[in-house]
């Protein structure tokens, strides 16, 4: 369904973000997107959710999470806004993997975020959100 | 997520898992995990072909888990992964890490090496 879109609204929360996550495969489903692509969607949609709520706006009682997917012809646009601290992904550095004695646990996530992604852009509005989007291949 | 352990002969425990590693799959299972392995002075073969998916905090348990290992000079090796969760092994640099073998005759082999 090309020009579809979808909106997941949900607290920032462990259990909101399992809900959400079902609901995100079941899109998934219904939108027949490709195993590659399908696969990255979920993993992109895992570390950035799970970061939020983790570093983010998890913390405070009103934190809240909105995803936005949209299918066109070729890609999948994700749009993640949140309420938390700034955090602009773009701009964290994570050094390769060089040897089990180097290797760093923190910092993986955003990694595989960028690989997973063909673009991804990032602002801070005025009314101190995050608004975080992540584009992917669709095939 | 699901955690099968077995040995193979004295030496080498085999573990399977089988799932999904993504937050939820490794909360469930990360203490049986480390469980299996640590203690026991044995080298290890983990088996990946019934892992549909993997995310950072698995690659974070498997990097835990191989370190910890290593310090009591135990080997530590995976194989068959599945081609999109190897897509996610390879973006890590994984095999810096522990060694990733095709097939589990490999993979014991690995831990004689």
């Amino acid at each position: 369904m090309p020009g579809a879109e979808h909106i997941l609204r949900f607290p920032a929360t462990r259990a909101a973000y399992e809900q959400a996550f079902a609901d995100l495969r079941c899109t998934l489903e219904a939108q027949a997107v490709e195993a590659k692509a399908r696969y990255n969607v979920e993993l992109i949609f895992e570390e950035i959710v799970t970061n939020i709520i983790c570093h983010g706006c998890g913390h405070g009682p009103h934190g809240s999470i909105e995803v936005s997917l949209g299918f066109d012809n070729g890609a999948i646009v994700m749009k993640f806004c949140d309420n938390g601290p700034a955090f602009d992904p773009r701009g964290h550095k994570v050094a390769e993997i060089s040897s089990i004695e180097e290797a760093r646990i923190g910092g993986l996530g955003i990694e595989l975020v960028r690989r997973a992604s063909a673009g991804i852009d990032y602002q801070r509005t005025p009314q101190d959100e995050n608004h975080l989007t992540v584009t992917v291949a669709a095939r | 997520m699901r955690i099968e352990v077995s040995d193979v002969g004295e030496s080498v425990r085999k573990v399977a898992l089988v799932g999904r590693l993504d937050t939820s799959g490794v909360l469930g299972i990360e203490t049986s995990f480390v469980t299996a392995l640590v203690p026991h002075g044995k080298h290890a073969v983990v088996d990946l072909s019934k892992v549909e998916f993997i995310g950072s905090m698995g690659l974070r348990m498997f990097i835990s888990v191989a370190r910890t290992m290593r310090d009591k000079q135990m080997k530590l090796v995976f194989y068959a992964p599945q081609p999109l969760v190897n897509n996610v092994l390879e973006t890590a640099a994984f095999a810096r890490i522990a060694p990733v073998c095709a097939d589990a005759a490999q993979a014991v082999a690995a831990t004689q090496a």
